[in-house]
């Protein structure tokens, strides 16, 4: 009989035990699959701005249409500079106000200052935007450059932010992982003591003992893991199924479950991390 | 292996290069107890200086009252224990030398029938009785072989599927016996195996470890049932009081010499410790 018989007619035998063992271990897995998610989200939403390649060339007061033209003409002769259009002071009002704000309405023309959008090629790289705006920046027609780095920088600060939380989290879910499953090995060596001393009796070593325990321990974990992404997935899917177009406008961008590689990642770890608590758990426990 | 390099295996002289018995240690007692002191309390030992011989293929009984210390010699043997004091050889390799990886291998030469047979009672006979042949490793076709002829031999034929915990009594300690001689042994250890059976069926276990012994396997059988020991005159240590006496013929001999010998009692006895 192999070790992985023996340890299905053990897994078999203490069947609710194991169940519950995985449930406890899917609850903790939920939390730092939950915070993966999360993470993986703003990533994404990082990427996409970091890559969104777009400023908005802000004119100075009182520059004519003549010398807007010039620079439109400049910009789209620019290398890496996909589209520009120019957004007169009326259409940027137009836009505004028409978005329903009373108090945008009463302010002045010359707060919405003319302005050319520029768009960059995507396979652009990320100094090409920023060389256009610092040249732009010292011309005297200019105002001012928007180029939404800004806002790509504060998601990295949040991003950063999220990634330390889920390290964190991921050591406490690792603790209680570590923590079911051995308690569960535990327990279902006293269940089977009578199985352990029988083999011991009759010569089998401790590594021939352990292993059966040993690959439960990792099923345990990789299950639970296994089980946490599952019901994560059917969460995610529900709430996209109803919030998807709500989401997309809400954060730019269509929301995106965990990656394979994370999920291969959350699997292996978890099995590991049973593996190796089943293994310690029992180091001591096998004296006949 | 060059002469006088050391290995951590235990290693037989039993079954070497394919040869049941190894020449040379035909000739060597099987086991040999060399002043064996064991005490868990110090001022009551349970082994006072226990020296004894066991030949290969002799069966012997380990008597005496309850809490005598058969149990812990037994324990001894099959490395559960250590000695305090002395060594006890088990062919020609001091056992409370042994290292923990090489206990497994002394164990897979001794089988071991208890009072309590210690079978796993959700698993099926032949489950039970295949175990010594799965920690070795041997193909399933052999075990099953192997396994189906010693159920044959201690009556068990075509029981193999049933559940351990279903057997009465008598049919769950002859699984034991199975288990303990399916991986053939050199020795066998049956501590009380006959406790918790009824008289007849003691007998009956007991006819079955001197059909064992017949086959040229060592047998120690402790018991405290008289009864067992007026039935078979065999060679008896009576242990007491951590002093073990040995009776190498039965302890009729000993009511016929005391009654020879009139106010000498004992006389056939040896006293080894």
């Amino acid at each position: 009989m192999t070790d992985l018989q023996r340890a299905w007619r053990g897994g078999r035998n203490d069947w609710r035990l194991h169940a519950l063992s995985v449930f406890s271990v899917a609850v903790a897995f939920v939390c730092l699959a939950s915070a993966a998610l999360v993470v993986v989200n703003i990533d994404g939403l990082r990427a996409r701005w970091a890559q969104a390649g777009r400023a908005s060339v802000f004119l100075a007061a009182g520059v004519d249409a003549g010398r807007a033209a010039e620079i439109e003409q400049a910009l789209r002769a620019t290398p890496g500079v996909a589209d520009v259009r120019f957004v007169s002071s009326e259409e940027a009002r137009r836009d505004l106000v028409g978005m329903g704000d009373d108090v945008l309405a009463q302010l002045p023309a010359e707060a919405f200052p003319a302005s050319l959008e520029v768009k960059v090629n995507d396979d652009a790289e990320g100094h090409t935007l920023a060389g256009i705006a610092t040249q732009l920046s010292s011309l005297p027609a200019v105002e001012s450059v928007e180029t939404y780095g800004v806002w790509t920088d504060r998601l990295a600060a949040l991003l950063a932010g999220g990634v330390t939380a889920s390290a964190l989290l991921a050591i406490i879910v690792f603790g209680a992982v570590i923590s079911v499953v051995a308690s569960t090995i535990r327990l279902a060596l006293q269940r089977r003591s009578r199985e352990v001393e029988v083999l011991k009796l009759v010569g089998a070593s401790d590594g021939y003992v352990r292993r059966p325990f040993v690959i439960e321990g990792a099923a345990q974990g990789a299950s639970g893991a296994v089980v946490a992404i599952a019901l994560l997935a059917v969460f995610y899917a529900i709430v996209r199924s109803h919030f998807q177009g709500e989401l997309a406008t809400l954060i730019g961008m269509a929301p995106m479950f965990l990656p394979w590689s994370v999920i291969a990642v959350m699997v292996g770890m978890g099995g590991g991390l049973g593996a190796l608590a089943a293994f310690t758990s029992l180091r001591k426990l096998l004296v006949v | 292996m060059q002469p006088g390099q050391r290995t951590d295996a235990f290693r037989p002289v039993l079954r070497g290069e394919g040869n049941r018995f190894d020449p040379t240690a035909r000739a060597k007692p099987i086991l040999v107890f060399e002043n064996v002191h064991k005490a868990y309390r110090a001022d009551a030992p349970v082994l006072r200086g226990m020296n004894l011989e066991i030949e290969r293929g002799e069966f012997v009984f380990f008597t005496g009252p309850s809490g005598a210390g058969k149990s812990t010699l037994l324990r001894i043997l099959y490395a559960a224990e250590l000695v305090d004091e002395g060594r006890i050889l088990f062919m020609g390799r001091d056992i409370g030398r042994l290292t923990s990886t090489s206990i497994p291998f002394l164990r897979r030469n001794i089988g071991i029938v208890f009072q309590d047979f210690k079978l796993v009672p959700n698993w099926s006979v032949l489950e039970n009785v295949a175990v010594p042949l799965e920690v070795l490793g041997l193909p399933q076709r052999l075990i099953r072989s192997r396994v189906g002829e010693v159920l044959e031999r201690v009556g068990l034929a075509g029981r193999g599927p049933d559940l351990a915990g279903t057997l009465s009594g008598g049919e769950q300690q002859r699984v034991a016996v199975a288990r303990a001689i399916v991986g053939e042994p050199a020795l066998v250890l049956a501590d009380e195996p006959t406790g918790n059976l009824d008289p007849q069926l003691a007998v009956d276990i007991l006819g079955l470890f001197e059909d064992i012994n017949d086959t040229g396997v060592t047998v120690i059988f402790a018991t405290h049932d008289r009864s067992l020991l007026d039935i078979r005159p065999r060679r008896v240590v009576v242990l007491d009081e951590g002093k073990a006496h040995d009776v190498p013929h039965g302890l009729d001999e000993v009511a016929e010499a005391d009654e020879d010998s009139g106010d000498q009692p004992g006389v056939a006895v040896r006293d080894v410790a």
